[in-house]
């Protein structure tokens, strides 16, 4: 019992942290560009997620002019998403910012 | 009979399959890391997360013809990048709870192990 | 030298070891070492074609020289060379002059598709009517065991019976089993360049052919093979062979039953069994090639004669032939001298060429078999649920909820299977305990964002029914009518009552200062603080609830140890209890300039939703205290304090939005049931608790206003029921007074957005709260207060489409009735 008690009080392990944003806003970088912005309702040690009301926005740099590095965004929603962990590159707290 | 030697296996909510066996016979869209993404009826999911799809139809399906004479897939994991889910068939609260439940249990193993 | 150039050294590689089977085809494996399929061409080094045979000792052994036939093996004889070349022409042939006459070429060869009939299938053609390629079969060693004993493994199967059903086109086919010469029919004919077409590949084909079309056949005629002269296949009796009608399938047939007849006929059971199955046994090529040490084990029960396995044995006779490379061809060699002989080159070397390519496949056949059958069905199944006892250890058995193994490994699974099981099914099921955790929330918690209206809504519903009873039981009091109706929004008359200062001072749990607003400090340290708190609130929930199915049985009196256990159990929910208790920190004193703690987990929304299960697994006192710290800082609740109405028609975002609705859903709900369990004195000292905050604050906002409409309404439920002493009425007029009081300057404000909103419904239900309770004089106030919002919504309505026109001024009638008025008389 005590055990449990310094378990969840103390951060020991980094999935420590990502448990204690279990229901809070969260921003995840993807491979490829990729950003998610949603509510965690899941993971596992794979860094496989669930988030629910969902943003994603990928960043998709414009060919023509890369000089100005003219960085194009697409944002879709999604109300409920399964993310794979292969393509996980970070699980942060989302600020209001 | 040797359930402690494969609960190793079967330790994760997600990979278990424990979460994605509610959502069979649910309709789901799995996008894949080519982008494609193929709408279907969950039938079954493994440990590895390969998923067949029954009834499918690709999202795009202008862009990616080759798939529409396809009615079910076997994808390999791997591959997928999301699942989308229905919303309504997720119980939110118990999914955290066992998504809790498991962090305690791995982290009780990491102590005795 | 070897024929085929094998290093005979390495021949008794394959031999069988002691309890191997006894491999027929063993002397084929260094070729298979070689190459999966060879080319005969590839591999022949052409030293068949120097053969002298005239210094070939054992040529007359080989190719039964001592038969006066024609075509003696001259020097020209080549066992591949030519007949290779013209190999296809020659099936062509067969074929055409198969179909053509059928009957007419019948004649030399041969008891020998006798000898393997079984597997020679394609090649008896080539016997009846035409050249023959050589060939080495893999059955020359077949001769002397396998064949006959694979009867008894069908029976192993248990599968014997399946076989039997014969295809009805062929009965057609032995139709004339004396009139050999005419040995096929043309519909055999015809079945067999179909089965022909089929063999493309190798294999199991050959098989298959001679025995899908007699195989019924030979059923049929097992009990005639016992009288008949084709018992002459016993033992070396090779005479009669040659006036069977060669090649002609009855021989195919009956062979297998011209063994046994005597001695399987009187046997009992098992024996006859196996003779039925025996026809079969060719359709299925692996069984042919079953466990030859079972089957010949078998055959020596049923009395068969059982043959010396001759592999790595071979007979003197034989040995020079091996050396000549001839090896595999020698059984049949010495079966059938005669037949051989009579053969012309050409179709000695054909024939042995297809026997040869027959062996490889047969060999391989074998290889792939050899195992078959070392399993039994039984120990198959066996197997099979050891495999399964696996594989439910490992993913939980769906039959067995519940159970901890699968709760611990399978709870998202378990739990929601049960729950949605319990809506399908079973309403009336009793659910597990995890199963009512969830469902006892369904309607409060935010399940899913379907459920994000269902919640607020019942709560809401629940609201309004409450304020509308009161509202109903109040309107049955006598009131002061003429006062009301006279100064209803036309001449007030003020009363000057002084309102009573509150003479009791209501006991606050901890020094709340009067902190007007506290700043919410986010700085990541407590942000993290509080997050972890939070997961160790559900952390010892889950506990908790664990540890509430984990209920011992209520002991006997007697029954020390269970009493015991009973203790221990009760020992460690309280020790659960107190470390909830702790990581709420409901008790934590206020600090000036800072939220309070327990506040601050309820700005997240796993805070909020833990509220419902923290009232579930705590006592009484500490729900009232929880109760009592959310009242005496709701002013500092982030669904308060930011989320204050304006007349202005602005939407809060979306996160706030959610955050109300959550709170709404889960904590409001949570209290209000909570409420009803409280007595007046209790709603008396909370109404006071609220008076000593920001009460412009918490009435300027949603949250705010329906805790306020929930306390109201209580106290007048209460007063409805008749509960409640003199004193505790004393002291919650009192106290009612002094909110009024203290409210009364902001109910004009306290109303969302402009009067085009119709989100306002909250609102009249507060002031039909507030009505209720009202006295004469403060019924006066109240309507001059809100006078402006109730006269416009009258006339708003008048523009409006009936039915919203109705919502709207039903909203309104719910206050105006509470003071015993009503819209009909505004219209």
């Amino acid at each position: 019992m005590a055990d449990a008690v310094e378990d969840a009080g103390s951060v020991s392990e980094p999935m420590d942290l990502v448990r204690l944003l279990l229901d809070e806003v969260v921003c995840v970088k993807l491979r490829g560009d990729r950003e998610l912005k949603g509510r965690l309702h899941a993971y596992d040690s794979h860094c496989n997620l669930v988030l629910g009301e969902v943003e994603e926005t990928i960043y998709v740099v414009d060919d023509e002019d890369t000089e100005e590095d003219d960085l194009k965004t697409i944002s879709r929603k999604s109300e409920m998403l399964f993310v794979r962990g292969d393509s996980v590159v970070l699980i942060s707290p989302f600020t209001r910012s | 009979m040797n359930a402690r030697h494969f609960s190793s296996v079967v330790q994760h909510i997600l990979t278990s399959s424990s979460f994605f066996k509610t959502l069979i016979d649910h309709e789901v869209t799995v996008e894949l890391k080519n982008d494609i993404q193929i709408r279907g009826v969950l039938k079954s999911v493994d440990q590895f997360l390969n998923i067949k799809l029954d009834n499918i139809q690709v999202v795009e399906e202008l862009k990616y013809p080759h798939l529409s004479a396809v009615k079910n897939v076997f994808i390999r994991g791997s591959v997928v990048r999301y699942v989308h889910l229905p919303q309504e068939s997720v119980d939110i609260q118990l999914l955290e709870d066992a998504t809790r439940r498991e962090a305690a249990n791995q982290a009780t193993k990491a102590k005795q192990g | 030298m070897s024929f085929f150039n094998f290093d005979q050294s390495r021949h008794n590689t394959a031999a069988p070891g002691f309890s191997q089977a006894h491999d027929p085809f063993a002397s084929l494996a260094n070729r298979d070492e070689e190459a999966e399929e060879i080319d005969f061409e590839d591999t022949y080094d052409g030293l068949g074609d120097q053969l002298d045979e005239t210094d070939d000792a054992f040529n007359d052994d080989t190719f039964g020289g001592d038969t006066g036939e024609p075509g003696p093996v001259g020097k020209d004889f080549d066992f591949f060379g030519h007949t290779a070349k013209v190999a296809n022409v020659i099936e062509e042939e067969n074929v055409r002059f198969n179909r053509q006459q059928p009957a007419a070429k019948a004649p030399q060869p041969v008891a020998q598709p006798s000898a393997y009939t079984p597997i020679a299938g394609p090649s008896y053609n080539y016997f009846a009517q035409a050249p023959v390629r050589p060939a080495r079969t893999g059955y020359e060693k077949y001769h002397e065991q396998p064949i006959e004993d694979l009867q008894v493994d069908a029976a192993l199967w248990g599968v014997a019976p399946k076989k039997q059903p014969p295809p009805p086109a062929q009965p057609a086919v032995p139709s004339a089993p004396s009139g050999g010469r005419k040995m096929l029919s043309l519909e055999e004919v015809e079945a067999q360049m179909r089965a022909q077409a089929k063999a493309a590949t190798p294999s199991p084909a050959p098989q298959h052919q001679p025995h899908q079309i007699p195989h019924e056949q030979a059923y049929l005629y097992q009990h005639q093979a016992q009288n008949q002269p084709q018992a002459h296949f016993q033992a070396g009796v090779v005479e009669p062979l040659y006036h069977q009608p060669q090649g002609h399938p009855m021989t195919i047939l009956q062979r297998p039953h011209s063994k046994p007849p005597t001695p399987a006929q009187p046997s009992s059971q098992p024996p006859a069994i196996q003779q039925h199955q025996q026809p079969a046994v060719p359709q299925q090529p692996t069984q042919i090639l079953q466990n030859p040490n079972r089957l010949s084990g078998d055959a020596a029960k049923i009395g068969l004669p059982v043959h010396p396995t001759p592999p790595s044995g071979p007979q003197s006779a034989h040995q020079g032939h091996r050396q000549q490379g001839s090896l595999p061809r020698q059984p049949p060699m010495i079966l059938h001298p005669a037949q051989l002989a009579q053969l012309s080159e050409e179709e000695k070397a054909a024939y042995l060429e297809q026997e040869a390519k027959r062996a490889k496949r047969n060999h391989k056949i074998f290889q792939m078999s050899r195992d078959n059958g070392i399993m039994t069905p039984q120990d198959k199944n066996f197997i099979t649920r050891i495999q399964l006892q696996q594989l439910v250890a490992a993913t939980g058995n769906p039959n067995e909820h519940g159970t901890d193994e699968s709760l611990a490994e399978d709870f998202y699974y378990q739990v929601h299977s049960q729950i949605q099981a319990g809506h399908r099914q079973h309403p009336s099921q009793p659910l597990n305990q995890f199963a009512q955790t969830y469902l006892f929330q369904t309607g409060s918690r935010q399940g899913g964002m379907r459920r994000h209206n269902r919640g607020p809504e019942n709560h809401m519903q629940r609201m309004e029914q409450q304020v509308q009873r009161a509202v109903e039981a109040a309107k049955n009091k006598p009131k002061n009518k003429q006062l009301v109706i006279e100064g209803s929004l036309g001449k007030i008359s003020f009363s000057n009552a002084k309102t009573p200062k509150p003479l009791l001072n209501i006991k606050r749990n901890d020094s709340a200062s009067d902190v007007k607003k506290a700043p919410h400090p986010v700085n990541g340290r407590d942000k993290k603080d509080e997050l972890r708190a939070l997961e160790l609130v559900y952390t010892t929930l889950m506990k908790m609830e664990d540890h509430e199915r984990n209920m011992p049985m209520a002991p006997a009196e007697d029954d020390q140890e269970a009493l015991a256990k009973v203790f221990a159990w009760s020992n460690e929910g309280q020790a659960l209890n107190e470390q909830l208790w702790k990581a709420l920190r409901v008790q934590d004193h206020d600090q000036p300039g800072r939220i309070h703690p327990f506040m601050a987990l309820l700005s997240y929304s796993k805070g909020k939703k833990a509220i419902p299960r923290i009232f579930r697994h705590t006592n009484h006192e500490q729900r009232i205290t929880i109760f009592t710290r959310i009242v005496v800082n709701l002013d500092q609740l982030d669904v308060v304090r930011e989320a204050q109405v304006t007349t202005d028609d602005i939407q809060f975002n979306a996160a706030m939005r959610e955050n109300i609705e959550l709170f709404s859903a889960a904590i409001v709900t949570t209290l209000f049931t909570f409420m009803n369990e409280l007595g007046l004195d209790l709603v008396a000292a909370i109404l006071g608790l609220v008076c000593t905050r920001n009460v412009d604050v918490i009435a300027k906002s949603r949250i705010g206003a329906s805790m306020l409409t929930m306390i109201l309404s209580r106290a007048e439920l209460i007063k409805h029921n008749g509960g409640g002493s003199e004193q505790d009425w004393r002291s919650w007029d009192m106290t009612y007074t002094q909110f009024f009081n203290i409210l009364e300057p902001t109910l004009p404000y306290i109303f969302p957005g402009s009067i085009a909103t119709d989100q306002d419904t909250y609102v009249w239900q507060l002031l039909a709260a507030i009505g209720i309770g009202a006295s004469p004089d403060q019924q006066q106030r109240l309507v001059i207060a809100v006078k402006d919002r109730v006269m416009d919504t009258v006339s708003l309505a008048k523009t409006l489409p009936p039915a919203l026109a109705a919502d709207r001024l039903q909203n309104v009638n719910l206050f105006m009735r509470s003071i015993g008025l009503d819209v009909e008389l505004l219209q």
